[in-house]
């Protein structure tokens, strides 16, 4: 085991099933989270992200299942424990932090009692005293006055929300943070700081985050590895600064170019044609081919594997040598 | 009643550079929102009920065949000045002259029939359309109301024109669909179509982009330009992302807690910023490029609620090159640069 | 229970597409294929359909089904449901020619005939009462007969019909129901059953659901009452439709003082409990069909005011309604098109649900005897008749009770049914 990866996600997939049969919200996807990283994850609304991030808690009721799949957390796969041990885990290994904190909290509590509630659960020898001062010194140490402790949600504003909601995922010493779109409710200030909070978490405490937005310009921000999804796939994978000086697959391209960058001076937005496809259809072979500028007749029939491109830079795309190479070294194996 | 404050006599935003003419001209808007309070309530605070400060005195200048962007974070008062430009939202105080008719010296029924040539177009596409209402209907009812010498087959025609300029083709195939039934990115077509259909000329689009999917924005903002040199359209595009106002913008307005912080074309905005919110707010913004990552730190506290502004300066509680009278006077809005305004005592400082 | 499209989370990615799949088809398959969309609330608002249209049909044509008219009399009184009235009949020897009392009778010289009957048993007294009038008619007929019978009173059936094997006795009189009952056939193979001495048809099976206190068919009453019970429950639901949401479209959209004020009178009215509500006014406009209506429908207007006015306040608030505005759309434009007819599918579903109502409502005013005259066949009538005779009787009152249950079970479940299926939609953002 590589000490190094706290989350080794292998083939996920999670599925719902609707009314029109069932789809597959996330599908086939591999990818590490290595300890003390932040890893964005990026994908258009469809495309899976928010799926895999409830997933790696097995957080999915109803509709959804993971149906495939290991998620080998800290050396043990989630997967073979009874779902009823995963409250353990949740909160206190692996900590959430949702889009809309109005609705995470609850509006009949204080903030003191959300936090003492969440570490006496899973720390129930911990006296009342003692519970407090713990939230007390969290809440600080988040930027939030001490006496603001006494709060009701409702009387808090948005940015100070998302950050009582770290503080619960904190409250226990998580070890990941999964942060589901925690910015994109939030005016552009608010959001700078709140990233650079979540930097300071990552250098003082250690913490890991899997950082999932839409929104590429805050994963460029703070992140230090990039994944990008598109149809319930992986695209592409690796160091942030590699991704973004040179992304290797068409989509992670098009989208790098359809963003607006302030810095510019000028330069033209880049218009994508098509539409994300709908993935109780999804085409045949490569889910991007019938928008890629490069589509090859393989990509139309055979589903490119996610494999190594360059160095360390992994993108699941026909046009790389290396990946058809892997793909053909596979089925002689 | 609004506390009376002094109203500015310094000129009024607008670009003195161009030959176009004025379309738009706001003077001194406030618009208050009173909050309900209870009658014994109102005694103690002795007569004077609490109220929400949404727009407090803007003026500005918009020409025609401009971009004019407004851009603000929650709270500055960004869309609530937009629907006061329309006259969706009666002012408290102030006017609005639109093409050299003050839009308060008109009738209801004069008004109405103005509209036929100031439109806007709405955050949320889905909620701006009537869900019982097929697209080709909801296209179709300005120009019923304001082109009624039209025959029934003219107007469709019309629509299906409209619809194809919009890029939804076939036409024909889109006339019979629900809102429901189609994407989020057509849905925001379809709502442009509808306030073009009568030929307007001045366009406010409040965050017309913010709910799309990041691949279909550059889309619709391409089309909202063509749109724009084609039928000769001037937008107020309201915004609080920075980043897509640079793209599209000629002119640039920064507001917050309901008044103006800076006002001039955008180029000079951005690369010479004359206020310290200015300042935050472009920096503060996500750039998709990792060697680039933000260094300066950003302003302390949040965005104050706009019942009880601070005094003087709104921003003076957070800014970094605040002085003592920051907090006693208010910095009425300057021209600093050439067509360039700020509302800062101390810009200045800035341009060092 | 399969899963709901509204309990998926935005991000899902099936979006749309099992609507548009839904709207691509026909109608008719539309329905097949809901049902594996909706689930249980499919059956809950198809049976309950078929349910509806089935009273429906009865309420329009009650003659194609029901075999006697409302007033009917038809028969003896509290008979029971299936039973066979019981008339008095004829039995003679297998060889005998005698069929009916008219063959027995002889010359006025001859010795009289006799016959057996049972004491304590009505079918002597109709026996005299038969013969008398037959003997009547054969005076004055030429041939010189006459029926002047000997009777013979038994103790026991088997007595009296042990005569008839004897000789006896030429015929035994006895209620047609015994000779079935305790397998007299059997017991007196050389005897058989003739014709009933009153001329009338036992009616082969009784009634379906019995008789009433007054020998009316049960069955027919239940299914002309219908007739009523629809009527009393669609008009007084439609009238205080036609009242209520224009009222409450008023009052939402204009608010102000005219609002209160409206809004004040149907919440008082709305504070009555309704039946004593009902009751007064019936009491004052008198009984009749359309004053039970007015009643019912007074009562219910404050509901659809109250629906309509709640619906047009949110609806009121919503972008698209700014939006009309902003392309200079009238008020009365924007009532029409706009807020009408998303107001429209709340006022469907409680309809349904209010017709339930109204319809028990109505048999609960004539149960109380208000109303109607006691002559129409009525439900509400009926089962205040049968209150009295539940012992006796018991099928007076419990099939007109079972009937106004299933009327009402069958609107309610169609209008919740309904609810369900319409609700995602109204709720799809």
């Amino acid at each position: 085991m590589i000490d190094n990866i706290l989350y080794s996600i292998r083939n996920l997939t999670v599925e719902y099933t609707t009314r029109a049969g069932s789809v597959k919200a996330v599908e086939d996807v591999s990818m590490d989270i290595r300890r003390g990283e932040i890893l964005g994850l990026v994908g258009e609304s469809g495309c899976g992200k928010s799926t895999l991030g409830k997933a790696l808690m097995r957080l999915h009721t109803g509709p959804a299942r993971i149906t495939e799949g290991e998620l080998w957390f800290d050396g043990r796969d989630l997967m073979t424990l009874p779902l009823k041990d995963m409250p353990d885990i949740r909160g206190a290994e692996i900590g959430m932090v949702f889009q809309d904190p109005m609705t995470s909290l609850n509006p009949v509590q204080r903030i003191l009692e959300h936090i003492t509630e969440t570490i006496q659960t899973h720390e129930p020898e911990i006296s009342d005293t003692d519970a407090r001062k713990r939230a007390e010194e969290l809440v600080e140490r988040l930027g939030i006055r001490r006496e603001r402790i006494m709060d009701y949600p409702h009387q808090m504003s948005g940015g100070m929300r998302q950050r009582v909601m770290i503080s619960l995922a904190l409250s226990l010493r998580a070890k990941l943070v999964i942060a589901d779109e925690p910015t994109t409710s939030l005016d552009v200030i608010v959001e700078a700081k709140f990233l650079d909070l979540l930097k300071e978490l990552q250098k003082e405490f250690g913490l890991t985050i899997l950082l999932i937005t839409h929104n590429i310009g805050v994963v460029a921000e703070i992140s230090d590895r990039i994944a990008v999804m598109y149809a319930a796939k992986l695209a592409e994978l690796g160091d942030v600064n590699d991704v973004f000086a040179h992304p290797k697959h068409p989509y992670t391209q098009a989208l790098m170019r359809s963003v607006p960058n302030i810095k510019l001076d000028s330069g033209e937005l880049y218009k994508m044609a098509g539409a994300p496809p709908d993935l109780s259809h999804p085409p045949a072979g490569c889910r991007f081919h019938p928008r890629c500028p490069y589509v090859m007749d393989i990509c139309r029939v055979e589903v490119p594997p996610l494999e190594a491109v360059e160095g360390d830079q992994l993108a699941a795309c026909w046009l790389y040598p290396s990946v058809l190479a892997k793909s053909q070294e596979k089925m002689h194996a | 009643m609004p506390e009376s404050t002094t109203v500015s006599m310094n000129p009024i935003p607008m670009d003195k550079s161009t030959e176009a003419a004025e379309l738009v001209r706001v003077e001194h808007i406030r618009k208050f929102f009173p909050i309900q309070s209870g009658f014994f309530a109102s005694l103690l605070i002795g007569g004077q009920i609490p109220a929400v400060k949404a727009v407090d005195d803007v003026s500005f200048i918009i020409h025609k065949g401009e971009v004019f962007g407004l851009a603000g974070e929650s709270g500055s008062g960004k869309s609530t000045l937009g629907r006061l430009v329309l006259r969706l939202l009666e002012p408290t105080s102030g006017t609005v002259v639109f093409d050299g008719t003050d839009l308060e010296s008109i009738s209801p029924e004069e008004m109405r029939r103005m509209r036929s040539r100031m439109q806007i177009v709405f955050q949320d596409p889905l909620a701006s359309l009537n869900p019982r209402m097929t697209l080709g209907e909801a296209i179709e009812h300005p120009a019923q109301i304001h082109m009624p010498k039209l025959s029934a087959a003219e107007r469709r025609e019309r629509v299906l024109e409209i619809l194809s300029e919009v890029g939804m083709s076939p036409p024909t195939t889109f006339y019979s669909l629900y809102p429901h039934q189609i994407s989020g990115g057509q849905r925001q077509r379809v709502v442009l179509a509808r306030a073009l259909v009568t030929h307007p000329a001045f366009i406010v689009a409040d965050e017309p982009i913010a709910m799309a999917d990041v691949s279909v924005r550059a889309l619709l903002l391409d089309l909202m330009m063509n749109l724009k040199e084609k039928f000769d359209l001037t937008y107020l595009f309201i915004t609080h992302d920075l980043a897509t106002a640079k793209y599209v913008c000629d002119r640039i307005a920064i507001m917050y807690l309901g008044k103006l912080c800076e006002v001039g074309p955008l180029t000079d905005v951005y690369q010479t910023v004359l206020h310290p919110y200015t300042r935050a707010l472009l920096e503060a913004v996500p750039v998709p490029d990792p060697t680039h990552r933000r260094t300066e730190p950003m302003p302390p506290g949040e965005i104050p609620n706009a019942i009880n502004p601070p005094p003087g300066c709104h921003f003076h509680p957070r800014c970094p090159i605040a002085r003592p009278n920051c907090s006693i006077d208010e910095p009425p809005l300057r021209e600093l640069r050439p067509g360039h305004f700020t509302a800062c005592h101390y810009a200045e400082d800035l341009l060092k | 229970m399969t899963a709901t499209k509204d309990q998926l989370p935005k991000n899902a990615p099936e979006a749309v597409s099992w609507e548009s799949e839904l709207e691509r088809v026909g109608f008719v398959r539309r329905i097949f294929l809901a049902r594996r969309w909706y689930g249980a609330d499919w059956w809950f608002v198809t049976i309950a359909s078929v349910m509806v249209v089935a009273f429906i049909i009865v309420a329009i044509v009650p003659g194609w089904f029901a075999p006697y008219g409302p007033d009917a009399i038809v028969g003896p009184r509290f008979l029971a449901p299936g039973e066979h009235p019981a008339v008095p009949v004829l039995i003679v020897p297998a060889d005998s020619k005698v069929n009916d009392l008219k063959d027995l009778a002889v010359p006025a010289d001859q010795p009289r005939p006799s016959v057996a009957v049972v004491i304590g048993v009505p079918t002597g007294g109709a026996l005299n009462e038969q013969a008398k009038a037959i003997d009547e008619q054969l005076r004055n007929e030429p041939g010189g007969l006459r029926l002047r019978p000997q009777i013979d009173r038994y103790a026991t059936i088997d007595q009296a019909l042990q005569a008839v094997v004897d000789g006896t006795d030429l015929a035994a009189v006895i209620q047609s129901t015994e000779w079935e009952k305790q397998g007299l056939a059997q017991k007196f193979p050389t005897l058989r059953e003739a014709n009933t001495i009153t001329g009338e048809i036992s009616t082969a099976g009784g009634f379906l659901l019995g008789t009433n206190d007054i020998g009316q068919d049960v069955l027919s009453r239940l299914l002309w009452g219908t007739r009523i019970a629809l009527i009393v429950g669609f008009s007084s639901s439609i009238v205080a439709l036609v009242f209520g949401v224009p009222l409450g479209l008023f009052a939402g959209f204009i608010g102000g003082p005219m609002d209160r004020l409206l809004s004040l009178i149907m919440d008082s009215l709305y504070a009555f409990p309704g039946l004593i509500l009902a009751i007064s006014i019936t009491a004052v406009l008198g009984p009749s069909i359309l004053n039970i209506i007015v009643a019912i429908a007074v009562l219910y207007v404050p509901t659809y005011y109250r629906i309509v006015r709640g619906q047009t306040l949110s609806v009121k608030e919503e972008v698209y309604v700014e939006a009309a505005r902003s392309i200079g759309a009238r008020s009365r434009e924007i009532l029409q098109r706009y807020i009408f007819p998303n107001v429209i599918p709340s006022v469907a579903i409680i309809f349904s649900v209010n017709v339930a109502d109204a319809i028990l409502t109505g048999a609960g005013l004539s149960f109380l005897g208000l109303g109607l005259p006691p002559t129409i066949a009525d439900w509400g009538i009926d089962v205040a008749r049968g209150q009295r005779f539940i012992q006796t009787g018991w099928w007076m009152i419990t099939y007109p009770g079972l009937a106004i249950i299933a009327v009402v079970l069958a609107f309610s479940m169609m209008g919740e049914g309904l609810t369900e299926i319409f609700n995602p939609k109204l709720r799809e953002r």
